[in-house]
């Protein structure tokens, strides 16, 4: 990582965390041009820090794990702004901008605690294929989580009947639901075809297609779910209020697998 | 500067009195034209809307447009007095900035007034009784209007039933176009709120009644389809939105026959608004999910809850409009002594050729290093002379009520009037 636009790149999204707790508290949008502004400048350092890493970028996340997080972070806003560039939604805003912000934050503060060589036993071309697709299919579900925040929250306010403050600035019902299954229709693949990848890459090194670490088990845990989710939508006609608190517990699921990567050991640790 | 305005308004006087004294829109170009033939009267505007007739003028006070009124109405004086209010300069100002900004409006922040001051200022304008100092404040005046309007929620949410169920309609589907929406029953209200959903792009409309033919009718006028009542449960799981106003005493969609909608739904969201008194819909079916069920009540609160917003926001707004006449006052009191101190300056470069030629040959022939030390000298007891008016002219720019000193200073110098 190159820590001086990194640190440029945090120092710009805390402008969007500013412009969260500023909207969250007076439910007023004064912030939301200018913090705009400052996540796309700040996503154009991040991806300059990433483009300028040392070595090969796609084998970082695997020799630094905490560039992982880094990597997340430019995922999430740039799943953001291709959102907002469809969508228009400024409130969804205030739920991504955050966790761009505390994702690079935490990349930012560890980037020496861990750093050693992509392990000989699976150093291989398929890092090139499973790396790429499951970091895009990620980048689609933390839209996909505040859609479904947003979601919870609206319905909460039309159910209830108090529609002030905040509330008001929400996107309708309908539109959450679709962000929310949406970026999902299109991480769901992605995800999908990276974890087939990675199972094909565990036979072809290991022999087994099941590497037996906890993020493998969490990621298809994440997986089973979000398959669910798409299936139940289809078939059933489940969404709304299920469908949400579902593709929240998805993603709770994918922040558990990155961050337990580090201490439950196995292949995708980042430490030797 | 002089600019005055007179006039009454819904929170000053009975419509009686309003009515008495409102332009017809045909007459606006002879009013404004008689009251422009008044002594003094160089600018005039009038604005008459059902709420408020104004009028404002530029050149003249308060009492000649009172006059004014009182002989075009053909109306005694003191039977409108009372009702009448006064402004000028500085006020006359604040008072258009917040008429135009919807802020003295019967429901504080509708819309409507911007658009009647713009007619009311281009009736001026064809008349031909604007100029720079009506057209700056006018001008002025929608600018800061649209600036409330954008900066302050004054106007964002509804502020009666039927536009509050819009408003709630779009909260649920975003987009209305596509949508479809049932009316069972037939009501002034359920109507007016088709109306409505209907030209924010709702596609089809369905209606029931328990009188066929009445289904029919109304059903004609939002070129929709009838249904007979006995099949609205076969139906109405096509509705996203049902608005219900019949005259049942019992129910008439229940909680069950709402969870049996939306499951033939695919628990795809659904509207209802249930403007009965007794009710038509059970409460419960609030209940199921995807359903959002508002009765009048629900909507009343709405509403409530959207008024008591825009008096927040207008508290806000009223800060802005403080900012925006301060700043336009102080810039148009600059431009108001600026044509002074050039007036006195010319005045008495004037004056000093003239005393030049007068005298300069009793000096005899003078050296060109004379004739320009001659020239400074005059030069500098003139600069002398109108320092201290001309820095005091600038220091009463920042002062409101300084026109009787500024003509004062003018007469002194015996500067003519422009």
């Amino acid at each position: 990582m190159d820590i001086v636009l990194l640190r440029v790149a945090l120092s710009l999204y805390s402008i969007g965390l500013v412009h969260s707790v500023v909207t969250v508290l007076s439910s007023r949008y004064t912030l939301f041009r200018v913090s705009l502004a400052a996540v796309v400048a700040g996503w154009i350092c991040h991806a300059a820090a990433i483009a300028l890493d040392a070595g090969e970028p796609v084998l970082t996340p695997l020799t630094d794990g905490y560039a992982s997080f880094s990597y997340l972070a430019a995922l999430a806003a740039l799943g953001y702004l291709i959102a907002y560039a469809r969508y228009r939604i400024a409130s969804l805003s205030v739920f991504v901008f955050p966790v761009v912000f505390l994702l690079t934050f935490i990349a930012y503060m560890g980037r020496h605690a861990s750093t050693s060589s992509v392990p000989a036993a699976i150093a291989s071309g398929w890092i090139y294929v499973h790396l790429p697709l499951i970091f895009l299919g990620y980048a689609a579900l933390p839209v996909s989580f505040a859609g479904s925040i947003m979601y919870l929250m609206q319905e909460h306010g039309l159910k209830s009947k108090h529609l002030t403050g905040f509330y008001r600035r929400l996107p309708a019902l309908e539109v959450c639901d679709d962000l929310a299954y949406r970026s999902l229709a299109i991480g769901f693949p992605l995800i999908t075809l990276g974890i087939v990848s990675g199972a094909l890459w565990a036979q072809a090194e290991l022999g087994t297609f099941w590497g037996s670490d906890l993020t493998v088990v969490l990621s298809l845990l994440t997986w089973f779910i979000y398959l669910l989710l798409i299936y139940s939508r289809l078939i059933n006609g489940w969404r709304g209020k299920r469908a949400a608190y579902l593709a929240i517990a998805g993603f709770v699921c994918v922040l558990a697998s990155f961050l337990g990567a580090g201490y439950f050991g196995g292949f995708h640790s980042f430490t030797p | 500067m002089r600019l005055s305005l007179v006039g009454l308004s819904h929170k000053t006087a009975p419509v009686e009195v309003r009515e008495r004294l409102a332009f017809e829109d045909g007459d606006l170009g002879d009013a404004l034209k008689s009251l422009a033939g008044f002594e003094g009267v160089s600018e005039a505007m009038i604005l008459s809307t059902c709420n408020r007739v104004e009028v404002l003028a530029e050149g003249t006070d308060e009492h000649l447009i009172r006059e004014f009124l009182c002989s075009y109405h053909r109306v005694p004086a003191d039977s409108i007095n009372d009702y009448l209010y006064g402004y000028r300069n500085h006020d006359v100002i604040r008072h258009v900035f917040r008429v135009a900004a919807s802020l003295d409006s019967m429901i504080v922040g509708e819309p409507q007034i911007l658009g009647q001051i713009k007619d009311a200022f281009r009736a001026a304008e064809d008349a031909g009784t604007t100029g720079t100092h009506i057209g700056s404040v006018m001008k002025r005046a929608f600018t800061v209007a649209k600036k409330v309007r954008t900066e302050t929620a004054i106007a964002r949410s509804a502020v009666s039933l039927s536009y509050a169920a819009v408003e709630l309609a779009r909260k649920i589907f975003g987009d209305l176009a596509g949508k479809t929406v049932m009316i069972i029953g037939a009501s002034k209200m359920g109507e007016l709120a088709a109306k409505h959903l209907k030209r924010s792009g709702v596609r089809s409309v369905m209606v029931t009644n328990r009188t066929f033919e009445r289904a029919v009718d109304v059903a004609r006028a939002f070129e929709g389809a009838a249904i007979p009542f006995d099949r609205l449960n076969d139906h109405v799981d096509r509705a996203d939105i049902v608005i219900s106003s019949t005259g049942a005493p019992h129910f008439v969609i229940t909680r069950t026959l709402a969870e049996r909608i939306i499951r033939r739904r695919k628990n795809r969201p659904m509207f209802f608004i249930d403007i009965a008194v007794p009710r038509d819909i059970e409460p419960a079916v609030n209940g199921v999910d995807n359903v959002f069920l508002y009765d009048i009540d629900d909507l009343q609160q709405v509403v409530d809850e959207n008024l008591g917003e825009r008096m927040t926001e207008a508290a806000r707004a009223e800060e802005i409009i403080d900012l925006e006449v301060e700043a336009f006052w102080s810039r148009l009191r600059s431009r108001d002594v600026v044509p002074t101190i050039v007036d006195l300056q010319q005045a008495l470069e004037v004056l000093r050729l003239d005393e030049i030629q007068r005298y300069g040959g009793d000096l005899g022939a003078l050296s060109a290093e004379q004739r320009e030390a001659l020239d400074r000298l005059t030069r500098s007891m003139i600069r002398k002379i109108l320092h201290s008016p001309i820095s005091e002219l600038k220091e009463m720019a920042r002062r409101p009520d300084s026109q009787p000193h500024i003509d004062l200073i003018r007469k002194i110098f015996n500067v003519r009037d422009v």
